[in-house]
Formats: C-alpha cells, sequence, structure tokens
C-alpha cells in the first residue's frame, strides 16, 4: 500500500473553488485519487466537478470523514488554514503553496508537533502513490507502479527522476516532494523511516539540492536505520556561494554549509551511491533492481 | 532581503535597543550639516550589502568636524567589493570597554527560532566559536513562547556575565528577539554590542535580513527590494516575476523549476557554458514566457538555448506560444532545444516544432542537452 497514502484515503481540496483548485481537482481525480470534499469559506453548498463543497474543515469531515487535505490556497491564508485541518483531525497534509512566510512555517510546525499528523511542504508539488492516488500538481504521465521510493526536495527534478526511471522500466512506490523551503514540516529522515518500512519500497531514491543540512540527516539516519539500497542525486553543483538558486531553501551561505560537496560526501560515506547527474540515477538503480 | 545597516539600526531604535546617536547622507554636504548634531568624534560608515567594509576603507572614525565633508565624499565616491556607496551612516564614536555578540537566527532543520550569544564580539561569530567554543552559547525557542527574560539570563550566566552585563544584556536579547519575530526576519544580528568606558550598551552595527516571502506584511517600512539588486538582469528577472542569476558562459537556460534548473545548469557545464541559471516558478503564460526570451537574450553573445520545462501547475502550451512568437519577433537563429513534459506535452511539442525548436525525443534532461551539442557543433 506503499506510505501515507492509497487509493483509498479520503481527500479533502482546501480552496477547490480557485482556478489552480479546479483544474488540480479534475487532474487527481482522473488519477483516481479518492475526493471527497472541497473547502472554500463563503461557498459552502456549491460543487465542483461533483464534488461537495463545505465552508470548513471541520464540516467536511463531519459530512464526508475526510481524513488528508491538499491545499490550494493563497500563502497568507495557509497558517489558519492548516490549523483549521489539524484541529479538525486530519492525518496528512499536503501544502503545495509556495511564498509561505518562514515564521509561519515555523508555528504551524510548532503547532503540529506531538499531534497526529504528517504535513508535506510548503512549496511542494505533492505525493503520488503510482498507480492508486495523487495529493498535489505532478504530471500523472511521469509516473509507472514500481518498488522504487522517491524523496525530492524539488519538484520538477522529483518528475524528471521519475520518468527517467519509468522509461528505464522501473517504476515507482510513492513518490514525495518534501518541499523546497528552509524550514519544511517533514525531514528527510522522517520519510527515510517510512520507506524503510514499506514493505512495497524495495529501494530508495534522494533527490537532494544546495542549501540546509536534510541530506547529512538523511545520511546520519541511513547509518543507522535503513537497510534498503538507497541512491541520491544532489543538484547544484555549479551553484555560485550567497545566491539563492530559485528555492527560498536552496542557498549556500558564507558559513560553508549546505554546499554540495559536503552533502555528497556525507551519503557516499554511509553507502549511498552517487549520481553526478540526474540520468545516472538509472544506472546506479540498474546495479540493485531488475527492470519491470 | 538584506537590510543595509541604518535600516536595521532604525529597527532596533524602535525596537528599544540602544544604538548610537546617528543619522543618514546620501551627500558630503549632507554629512558636514548632519555631523554637527551629533558631535565629533564620528564615525563614516558606507553603507553597502557586502561585508569587508573595514579593509576596503569604508569606515573611517574623524575626529574634527571640518574634515566630515571630505571624508564623506571619498568614501560615497568609492566602491566596496564592487558595490558602489550611495549612502554614509554617521554614528556618534563610543569608547569601548568591551564586545559582545548577539544574534537571532532560524535553525532550519528543527524549524526553530535559534539565539546565540557570545561574551565575545566583534569579529566573525564562527571564528569565535571555533577559537573561544565556551564564551558561545545557543538556545532553539519555541515560537509559541518566544525568548523569555530569564531564558536569556540564563544564557548570559552561562557565559560568566555577572554584575551590570547581567542587569542589561538580557533584556537587550529579548528585544532582539522581538524585532526578529516582529519584523519576519531570518536573521537580526548585532555584532558587536558594546559596553563603553562610560558603562553604556550600545549597539554598534547591526546585520538584518529579512524572509522575502514575508515582506508583504512590511510594506509600511518603504523598503526597495528592487534598488538592492546590483546586477540590472537580475533586478529585471525580478520585476518580471522570476528568478535570474547572471553566469559567465554562452548557453542561456529556461527551466520550469528551481531544481530543474539547477540540474540543466549542471548537466550543460559539462560540455558547454551555462549564460545564466533561470526558473519561472509556478505561474507560466504565454506573456511570462515571451519577457523570460526577452530577458536571457539581454545578455550578450548568446550561442545556444535550452528550454527545460515540465507541465505540472504549469501550462507548458501557453509558454511555448510565448517562446515561438518572441524567436519569430526578434528572428532568433541560433539553435533552441526545448524538452518539455507532462500535461498538454503532444501539444506544447507541435507549437514548439512548427516553429523551429528542437524538440528532444527523450526524457532525460542530458538527452536535451545532447541535442543542443550536436546542433552547435554542425553550426560551427
Amino acid at each position: 500500500m506503499s506510505i501515507l497514502l492509497n487509493k483509498d484515503t479520503r481527500v479533502l481540496v482546501q480552496g477547490i473553488t480557485g482556478r489552480i483548485g479546479r483544474v488540480q481537482t479534475q487532474w487527481m481525480l482522473d488519477y483516481g485519487t479518492n475526493i471527497v470534499a472541497g473547502v472554500t469559506p463563503g461557498k459552502g453548498g456549491e460543487e465542483v466537478e461533483g464534488i461537495p463543497v463545505f465552508n470548513t474543515a471541520k464540516e467536511a469531515v463531519n459530512e464526508t470523514g475526510s481524513e488528508a487535505v491538499v491545499f490550494f490556497v493563497p500563502a497568507a491564508a495557509i497558517k489558519s488554514a492548516v490549523i483549521e485541518n489539524i484541529d479538525a483531525g486530519m492525518k496528512l497534509l499536503v501544502v503545495v503553496t509556495e511564498n509561505v512566510p518562514i515564521h509561519d512555517a515555523m508555528e504551524i510546525r510548532e503547532y503540529a508537533r506531538g499531534r497526529d499528523t504528517t504535513i508535506i511542504g510548503p512549496t511542494t508539488p505533492g505525493i503520488i502513490t503510482v498507480g492508486e492516488a495523487k495529493m498535489g500538481i505532478m504530471p500523472a504521465n511521469m509516473f509507472t507502479p514500481g518498488r522504487i521510493g522517491i524523496i525530492s526536495r524539488s519538484g520538477t527534478l522529483s518528475y524528471e527522476t521519475s520518468i527517467n526511471l519509468s522509461t528505464a522500466g522501473y517504476g515507482q512506490s510513492t513518490v514525495i516532494g518534501m518541499g523546497a523551503d528552509p524550514v519544511v514540516f517533514t525531514s528527510m529522515p522522517d520519510i527515510l523511516k517510512l520507506f524503510e518500512r514499506d514493505p512495497d519500497t524495495d529501494l530508495i531514491v534522494i533527490v537532494g539540492e544546495v542549501g540546509g543540512i536534510q541530506e547529512e540527516k538523511a545520511a546520519d539516519y541511513i547509518d543507522r536505520w535503513v537497510t534498503k539500497p538507497v541512491v541520491a542525486y544532489i543538484a547544484g553543483l555549479n551553484a555560485p556561494q550567497e545566491k539563492k538558486m530559485g528555492h527560498a531553501g536552496a542557498i549556500i551561505r558564507g558559513d560553508g554549509k549546505g554546499t554540495p560537496q559536503s552533502k555528497i560526501a556525507a551519503l557516499n560515506e554511509v553507502g549511498v551511491d552517487i549520481a553526478r547527474y540526474p540520468a545516472q540515477i538509472v544506472d546506479l538503480v540498474s546495479e540493485h533492481l531488475i527492470p519491470n | 532581503m538584506k537590510l543595509y545597516e541604518y535600516e536595521g539600526v532604525e529597527l532596533f531604535k524602535q525596537g528599544g535597543i540602544p544604538v548610537p546617536d546617528f543619522a543618514i547622507a546620501t551627500t558630503a554636504e549632507e554629512a558636514r550639516e548632519k555631523a554637527k548634531a551629533i558631535g565629533v568624534p564620528l564615525i563614516i560608515k558606507a553603507q553597502v550589502l557586502t561585508g569587508g567594509r573595514y579593509l576596503a576603507g569604508g569606515v573611517k572614525t574623524v575626529s574634527a568636524l571640518d574634515k566630515v565633508e571630505e571624508t564623506a565624499r571619498r568614501i560615497l565616491s568609492s566602491k566596496i567589493r564592487g558595490f558602489p556607496v550611495n549612502k554614509v551612516l554617521l554614528a556618534a564614536n563610543v569608547d569601548v570597554f568591551r564586545e559582545y555578540y548577539c544574534s537571532i537566527t532560524i535553525d532550519d532543520y528543527r524549524g526553530t527560532p535559534l539565539v546565540i550569544f557570545s561574551a565575545e564580539g566583534g569579529v566573525d561569530i564562527n571564528q569565535i566559536a571555533q577559537e573561544k567554543e565556551e564564551a558561545v552559547v545557543q538556545r532553539a525557542v519555541p515560537i509559541s513562547r518566544g525568548l523569555t527574560i530569564s531564558d536569556a539570563r540564563r544564557m548570559c550566566r552561562q557565559v560568566g556575565l555577572r554584575g551590570k552585563d547581567l542587569d542589561t544584556i538580557p533584556g537587550i536579547l529579548v528585544n532582539l528577539y522581538q524585532v526578529f519575530r516582529n519584523n519576519d526576519a531570518i536573521l537580526a544580528e548585532i555584532n558587536p554590542l558594546v559596553r563603553t568606558k562610560k558603562g553604556e550598551y550600545v549597539a554598534l552595527d547591526s546585520k538584518v535580513e529579512m524572509d522575502d516571502s514575508g515582506l508583504y506584511r512590511h510594506t509600511d517600512l518603504g523598503l526597495d527590494q528592487l534598488e538592492r539588486i546590483t546586477n540590472p538582469l537580475e533586478k529585471a528577472g525580478r520585476e518580471i516575476g522570476v528568478s535570474y542569476l547572471e553566469l559567465d558562459g554562452d548557453i542561456a537556460i529556461i527551466a520550469s523549476g528551481a531544481g530543474l534548473g539547477m540540474a540543466s545548469m549542471d548537466i550543460i557545464n559539462k560540455r558547454l557554458s551555462a549564460a545564466n541559471f533561470l526558473e519561472t516558478g509556478g505561474a507560466i503564460t504565454e506573456e511570462l514566457l515571451y519577457k523570460v526570451m526577452g530577458l536571457v537574450f539581454k545578455k550578450e553573445g548568446i550561442r545556444g538555448l535550452f528550454i527545460n520545462v515540465y507541465g505540472g501547475i504549469n501550462p507548458i502550451h501557453e509558454g511555448a506560444k510565448g517562446i515561438v512568437r518572441y524567436i519569430k519577433d526578434h528572428n532568433i537563429t541560433i539553435p533552441v532545444v526545448a524538452k518539455a513534459l507532462g500535461n498538454h506535452q503532444e501539444e506544447t511539442w507541435e507549437i514548439f516544432k512548427a516553429n523551429g525548436v528542437h524538440v528532444t525525443s527523450g526524457v532525460s534532461t542530458e538527452e536535451g542537452v545532447e541535442m543542443l551539442v550536436e546542433l552547435l557543433g554542425a553550426k560551427r
């Protein structure tokens, strides 16, 4: 059943009546996602693609039993929307929204701590359990069902990695975009833990990038707990210092932290196979698995 | 967004952190006039968004009022690490008895504010931490609770502060934390905080960086974000809402995501040389990509263009229309290769192919770059 999301998960779309919310709802439904409700304050009683719209998350949960939520909500409204959904009892929250203020992200993360909930994002393409359901904006034709779990800090590189693997005959179990901000809600070790325990995943691919210490922490975790083979690629070998490479989290600070070299060294040290370029991920995977 | 020292000092002052008497001047004459109210000796400091001002001669102490104009003029006409100096800060000189370091930043990985205090200041904190580890204390703070005065006192005591230091500095740390919280800062640093020979405490410098995503809440500060970007192409990118960084090479890149843009850059630099990093983010329209084309071709000597886009949240077929319209309008004849996958991919390929853009049939960025390499070879 892969991790976090499957075809039975009852999904709510927050911001379903917006332009992006509508289009993405259609595509998620086309993929087979079990969307049971939408929420837009003030639009309760409407329908989008046959899905009932409610004013609040609480109402939607009471009426439809939704347990997971994907947000297409402007950054300025995300903090209150996420907290409302945590309070409504959501188990999985996917924050696609970009440009969420870091202070709001810190507040959300603290609010979620100690509660039985997993939040992905912000600035994530979302999560897809291949062949079953997707919560987010990833294009469905990149993926084929299989036994590789992918964790990516970048949305577009999660697509690139998946289509490269798919084309070579290697399918995916679940693909997760962690989110590209400096402060994310779920860390790389948290997701590694889920893949390590997942009986449907045989190999894990990490797609990292410059900035932060997620990959270094992942290396520590792998060293202690991960028995499955891990392949990694780190984007930004040529990134200049002190320059933000598009993502708010992709910046090599003056203190020398967050360089691709330090990440590659840390992962290499614990036996992770390092791809120098994205397509090389396939070559390294082929040393561990046979194609579908 | 990094703030100039004087903007940070202003925030400190409003936040109850003691700062020296100061004034800001954009001309030597203005400096001369404003210096009178501060008196001598005073310090004239270049306002630039880079370090190394002392070594570059951007900070001078002046002990006679009739020297202010000349010194200010010299600093205002200089460049510091390539940055022109448009403003100088005039600050009352103080006699330093002891220096400390205070900062509030973010522990990204744990997702909490991080308070750092050092009983030694005035130099780079990483250096202090290496050479005199016992002088430095740091503490992650739960954001809902914030930094309390007793937290701050405990930190100060831990590094040996006593007496008047212990009575005063914790309050300054708490105020600094409030400046950090109230302004969506990702860094608020005082280095050095000094105790003067008269026993007063003063923040002698400020380093404040605000979260770009939080700026919309602080329009009242009237901060001009664009003015801070010195590279004209990077500024033009910001104006149209994309991330652009100028690089040394001659192969332009347009990518629909940051990770993809970095990977494209890495792959291109194996064989060729990237002219820029550009990522559109998730708001592609025909119009946006028309403007993006204008931006990448503003750089002289572009020899090839590599387009790398995914249709996830982006309508890439719309974007393709903008690209080919620009190619027609401006008679672009250099090789252009596109890799376009995801929603609306077939439609996108048709638009490109009908207009002379080479579309890779592969799914990897490597194959797309290989195609560009071959086209460039054939052209030479």
